[in-house]
């Protein structure tokens, strides 16, 4: 047989008590990192803190450890998504989850980082600033409900 | 009264009773808990981060410092706040499981930690900013509160994960036997 269905119950994720927790404090830890560094600089497009400093400035020196941090969460999401793809799949909430995963990612690599570097007028930076959290607040929320609808 | 029955008392009170009952309430303070992660906690992390050389190295270690410091705090007290309402839901549940404990304990050793390196690193950050090197005590209080913040991270994913040994329905009328 060329093809062999995939069995959850054989992932080794699913057969002891602590790989799937695990993965998932890697996961929140890391989402948190990426995140966490986005959110300094919209705070300072927001005006909010750091208003010594040029918003490039915050971007240009936090901008690894956001990368770093999205390489880690995405690749410890999808090594979670395989202990159940088909129930994943069918949750409407996981379904946003990766629409506005896609759109956030998108968004803070073309509009967030072209704002933050041409220091444009602070009126859009606060806009783009404030778009890029609530993005990134609304994965998180969607994550938390896949588990109860 | 028992610490069992205490705990159940405050978990049977309205407000506790209202939030676990609720199936929109909880879900929506749980991914509020996990966002406030997020967005403050990453300004701890960001802290961390200057403190051992490794990140925002362009700006000096006290304006990353003092400058989100009021952010900080708000973090602080939201992640508190959605913490107390969360854990008091189900506190008969959450008061003898070992890593919600170990959780407390952590959180408790957080302020162990500003205490011991206030005078040295957190007080006065601007005399860092003048050394031509971050001394080893910032980054020793750096690589503290990133094992701290981690810890209590993955003690509160863990407490979901406790399997009771041996489960009594009745244990809180039970002496406590350990």
């Amino acid at each position: 047989m060329l093809q062999t269905r995939y069995v959850p119950p054989n992932n080794p994720l699913n057969n002891n008590e602590w790989s799937f927790p695990l993965f998932e404090c890697i996961h929140i830890a890391t989402f948190a990192m990426a995140i966490g560094t986005i959110a300094l600089v919209d705070f300072r497009l927001l005006g909010l803190a750091l208003r010594n400093r040029k918003p490039a400035e915050l971007l240009k020196s936090t901008s690894l450890w956001t990368l770093i941090g999205l390489i880690i969460t995405i690749t410890t999401g999808l090594v979670i998504f395989t202990t159940d793809p088909q129930a994943y799949f069918n949750n409407p909430s996981f379904r946003f989850k990766c629409i506005a995963l896609v759109i956030a990612t998108v968004y803070n690599y073309t509009i967030h980082r072209r704002t933050v570097l041409s220091n444009s007028n602070p009126i859009l930076g606060a806009v783009v600033g404030g778009v890029s959290l609530v993005l990134w607040i609304s994965i998180v929320f969607s994550a938390i409900f896949y588990a109860f609808v | 009264m028992s610490i069992g029955e205490i705990c159940h008392a405050i978990q049977d009170t309205q407000l506790f009773t209202g939030i676990r009952e609720s199936g929109l309430l909880y879900p929506i303070l749980l991914s509020s808990h996990l966002a406030t992660l997020a967005v403050f906690g990453g300004l701890i992390l960001v802290s961390d981060l200057r403190l051992l050389g490794l990140a925002l190295t362009n700006i000096p270690v006290s304006d990353v410092l003092l400058r989100t410091r009021p952010w900080k705090r708000v973090g602080f007290l939201l992640m508190i706040t959605w913490g107390i309402l969360l854990a008091g839901s189900k506190l008969s549940e959450y008061y003898d499981n070992p890593y919600f404990q170990t959780k407390l304990t952590l959180l408790v050793l957080v302020g162990v930690h500003a205490l011991v390196f206030r005078g040295s690193v957190y007080r006065d950050p601007e005399r860092l900013d003048k050394l031509p090197r971050l001394p080893g005590v910032a980054k020793a209080a750096a690589c503290t509160s990133l094992a701290l913040w981690l810890g209590i991270m993955s003690m509160g994913r863990w407490i979901a994960y406790f399997d009771r040994p041996e489960y009594h329905p009745h244990r809180v009328e039970q002496p406590a036997a350990r």
